[in-house]
């Protein structure tokens, strides 16, 4: 039985869009112009859609924007396929805005030629349904473009900016990822999941971010790295790193570098062999016992630690087994995500 | 001024029924209110089945009526269609005094009449029971292709929409030549 909902009252109208799944609301905005332009003029007035954003996907061959209010789950809303594996003969086709769509899936799909025209199309149909700026990313090396391209449509920086572990690893990805540290905007996380050969190294500086995550690849991060890495916690994953070499990284930070790093734990490829750290750094034995809510299930706790003291009286405490885990005890040591 | 039995229409005056009434009976006597829709018939509703509808709260609020005067006095609401009516008071009736649930099932199904129903209740002010309706009507296209989204929703296609500012411009231009016309004939 249809519903004319045209011509219900604003107020009834209004309701209705606003009970919407992102979702639903793309795929009827593509009902005509005139429907649109009114979702679109509900989205810009409407409170409650401020903490709705755009996720983008551009990785191989999964192209996607999902909207995601605020941390919860996201919903993918539209899709790119490119052109060659669309089949008119089995694929249910209908022309929108000049672009062969489907609709028969859960995800409206677009086929495209153009991969990356593709990409940006549906990121600027969507991002400008819901008045909405692209706040997550999540990229292969091939896509690098993706930053720049965000960088210079929005205002706002993103938050979540991720370099996406390839299905096949046959080549390597150091301008990908030298590219992306050095021009991701991005607030609240940047993480790395690529290979980089076993020469590369990051000579820039990266942040400010709250966190940084160098997955299972850490092993180009050097101690240099560390120092110039300005986030409140970092994770770095299969590092070479030696207990020796992050002496100077110890010394730095005592000398009241990184001042707004919180925690540090680095996995340390070769284990521990022990080794004394320098003299000068008055590392000390201690039975207190550091807490590190991590961003990743349960808190960090760490026994039996070692104790280093700041210039300004701040002290931090760290382990190092297979893991360099370093605690600041700010007094403040809670997440920032809290 | 006609009243019925609940769900029956007729033009012949009657002693209104009371609506049905929860279990349990209220220790200070309730008052009642008395509407009727276009079809004249009278429904007796409480006043605490009314609170829902934030229009008629405010109507009764301060008008201090006997039973007498309120039976006297039914609200004509004769823009509202006598069944539709009838649902509105049922399920105020039904929730008097609780809040609705989330999932409501003594909520009204026909689809066919929820247009006039989303009018009803939200010319009634009835929130919680708008909301419902406005979850219905957006439950129609779920998992639906914008083609049958505009089936169901009854959206005019671009081309539609073009013929239709096409109209509205020519018919506005002709009412604007005769206005100026008119003017001149009275000029002279």
């Amino acid at each position: 039985m249809p519903f004319p909902i045209l011509r219900t009252p604003f107020v009834v109208l209004s309701e209705i869009i606003s009970i919407l799944e992102p979702n639903e609301a793309v795929t009827s905005s593509f009902c005509s112009k005139n429907f649109k332009c009114l979702l679109s003029n509900q989205y810009r007035h409407r409170k409650k859609f401020v903490m709705l954003e755009a996720y983008m996907v551009d990785f191989e061959d999964d192209i996607r924007v999902a909207i995601a209010p605020g941390m919860e789950e996201t919903k993918i809303v539209l899709s790119v396929v490119p052109m060659s594996k669309l089949n008119e003969s089995t694929n249910k086709v209908v022309e929108i805005n000049g672009h062969k769509a489907e609709f028969s899936s859960e995800v409206p799909i677009f086929y495209f030629e153009d991969k990356k025209l593709g990409s940006q199309w549906i990121v600027d149909y969507v991002t400008g349904l819901f008045n909405i700026d692209v706040r997550r990313l999540a990229i292969g090396r091939n896509s690098t473009w993706a930053v720049d391209w965000i960088n210079s449509r929005q205002e706002k920086s993103m938050n979540r900016v991720l370099l996406v572990e390839p299905t096949n690893n046959d080549s390597k990805a150091d301008e990908a990822v030298d590219y992306v540290l050095k021009n991701a905007r991005s607030s609240d996380w940047i993480g790395i999941d690529e290979y980089v050969s076993d020469n590369y190294r990051f000579n820039g500086t990266l942040g400010p971010v709250q966190e940084v995550s160098i997955s299972e690849k850490g092993y180009w991060v050097t101690c240099d790295n560390l120092m110039n890495f300005d986030a409140i916690e970092i994770y770095i994953g299969n590092s070479r790193l030696t207990i020796s070499d992050l002496n100077p990284f110890l010394r730095h930070w005592r000398a009241g570098g990184s001042p707004r790093l919180e925690y540090l734990e680095v996995c340390l490829e070769n284990g521990t062999i022990f080794e004394n750290f320098d003299d000068d750094l008055e590392v000390v034995r201690t039975d207190e016992v550091g807490t590190y809510p991590v961003s990743f299930g349960d808190p960090v706790v760490i026994h039996n630690c070692y104790s280093i003291q700041r210039m300004d009286g701040v002290k931090a405490l760290f382990i190092c087994d297979r893991y360099f885990h370093f605690i600041v005890q700010h007094g403040k040591a809670t997440s920032w995500r809290e | 001024m006609s009243s019925t039995e609940q769900g029956t229409s007729s033009a012949a005056p009657a002693e209104p029924t009371t609506a049905p009434e929860s279990a349990a009976a209220p220790e200070v006597p309730e008052s009642f209110y008395y509407v009727h829709g276009k079809d004249k018939v009278v429904h007796k509703v409480s006043a605490g089945a009314l609170q829902h509808s934030a229009l008629i709260h405010g109507m009764i609020s301060n008008l201090g009526y006997t039973e007498e005067q309120a039976k006297a006095n039914p609200f004509p609401f004769e823009n509202i269609d006598g069944d539709i009516l009838q649902m509105v008071v049922d399920w105020c009736n039904q929730h008097k005094g609780k809040p609705t649930p989330p999932e409501d099932t003594n909520l009204p199904k026909q689809k066919e009449k929820l247009f006039d129903l989303v009018l009803a209740v939200n010319y009634l002010e009835i929130k919680e029971l708008l909301t419902y309706c406005c979850k219905q009507v957006a439950m129609m296209v779920k998992g639906k292709s914008p083609e049958e989204i505009r089936e169901i929703w009854m959206i005019p296609t671009d081309a539609e929409d073009e013929a239709a500012e096409k109209e509205a411009k020519k018919r506005a231009g002709k009412e604007a030549a005769g206005e100026t016309a008119a003017a001149a004939g009275d000029a002279k």
